[in-house]
């Protein structure tokens, strides 16, 4: 054969001429007889505003029965500019997530994965911005208080993953460490604005340790839960 | 909507009739998406008919009535193909070979022949034989490949590319080494 080069068409071609092995019938009547036999009507999944406004209610409840009983003494800490560099980016992470999630739910939706990467991109954004807003304070009592502000935030982080969990099980979600890592996230989220909100210690060190730390625990959290829990049910 | 997609409405409602019309249409396509895509012997294709067929009954509910019907049969069958793929991995590392059985004889191409579609997609790193598998086997279009596989069009069309540069290549040295064997 001359070595001539392979053009487009031949390779068009070559792909669509190609024979596979037959289906085997019987295996196609297997399953029809499995799926039709007790064949019961589903409802569909309602509207994806349905889930959008669930999560995003679900999320703004649990942030605001944790300033009721957690105080919102960092609130008051705060001034205006800091608010803004906290807040914003915590609401675009929030709601970014919240659109990634709802996506997950059904198999083939579109901007799943664009959605999360940019949630990660704006915790980023939120993270910088702390860095840079926030100067280094000496504290006498770093790792207690720490702890303490963790475990509020891990208290509120914690019911918010069980509620959007539940959620999750109406849906399909093919990707199980993603939607974990999401769900994760958001529910660190929640805990992040808790604490935000809740503890007036601005030193950069502790926020970052204690604070930002609630999300991140989570998502990955999150993710391990997921994939371990999807690798028994694969392999039941 | 098309007919695959009012069957689908119907099976979510329960219509026997239309779940069996739905299985005896996409059924052939499904079978041709996990046997293209050569993991192992044809029954673990049918295998993974089965599962796929399953995972669908079990998730019917989250297809929504008027959006695409192939790409979320499709999302579903890569996942199946994903978890297969594991599971086998997983048993293989567990399994001890006691006898080595005769193989299967490979086809092999002739001088004036182009090499089968599983030995040549054989060169290519799973992304992209996936999306030729269901651009060029299954006849999916790139928007449908996109929404299927989570990726945006231009990445789609980006590992097609890829993947026919690779091919071009490999039939290319192909032709070469015939050239200077005979």
């Amino acid at each position: 054969m001359s070595q001539r080069e392979v053009t487009q068409r031949e390779l068009d071609e070559l792909l669509r001429s190609q024979e596979l092995p037959p289906l085997p019938a019987d295996r196609v009547k297997q399953i029809e007889i499995a799926l039709t036999a007790n064949l019961k009507p589903v409802r569909p999944l309602a509207a994806e505003s349905v889930y959008l406004a669930g999560f995003a209610t679900g999320f703004i409840a649990l942030c605001a029965i944790g300033c009721y009983f957690a105080g919102q003494s960092g609130w008051h800490a705060l001034n205006s500019v800091q608010k803004l560099c906290v807040f914003a980016p915590l609401g675009a992470c929030a709601a970014l997530l919240v659109f990634s999630i709802v996506r997950q739910m059904t198999p083939a939706a579109k901007h799943v994965r664009s959605s999360a990467v940019l949630s990660a991109g704006a915790f980023l954004l939120l993270f910088l911005m702390m860095a840079a807003i926030f100067r280094p304070v000496h504290e006498l009592e770093f790792v207690r208080t720490g702890v303490m502000c963790f475990r509020t935030g891990m208290t509120f982080a914690i019911p918010a993953a069980f509620l959007f969990a539940l959620l999750l099980l109406r849906g399909a979600a093919l990707s199980p460490a993603l939607t974990g890592a999401t769900a994760g996230g958001l529910a660190g989220l929640v805990g992040l604005a808790v604490l935000e909100i809740r503890c007036p210690d601005l030193n950069v060190y502790h926020i970052v340790a204690w604070h930002v730390s609630v999300t991140l625990v989570c998502a990955v959290g999150g993710l391990v839960f997921s994939v371990i829990t999807s690798q028994r049910r694969a392999t039941s | 909507m098309t007919v695959i997609e009012q069957l689908m409405v119907r099976y979510q409602q329960a219509d026997e009739d239309a779940a069996r019309a739905l299985i005896e249409q996409l059924s052939p396509q499904l079978y041709r998406f996990f046997a293209a895509q050569r993991l192992g012997n044809p029954d673990d294709a049918s295998d993974m008919l089965q599962d796929a067929w399953l995972r669908i009954h079990r998730v019917r509910h989250t297809y929504r009535a008027g959006e695409p019907l192939l790409p979320w049969v499709y999302a579903i069958a890569r996942r199946v193909r994903v978890d297969s793929y594991r599971r086998r991995r997983r048993i293989a590392t567990r399994e001890v070979a006691v006898e080595v059985l005769p193989g299967a004889p490979t086809q092999t191409c002739d001088a004036g022949e182009l090499p089968p579609f599983d030995q040549l997609i054989a060169h290519l790193p799973s992304s992209q034989r996936e999306v030729l598998t269901m651009l060029k086997v299954n006849g999916l279009s790139l928007e449908e490949i996109a929404r299927a596989t989570s990726c945006s069009v231009g990445s789609v069309k980006q590992k097609a590319h890829r993947a026919y540069e690779r091919l071009r290549g490999v039939l290319q040295s192909q032709r070469a080494e015939k050239g200077g064997a005979s």
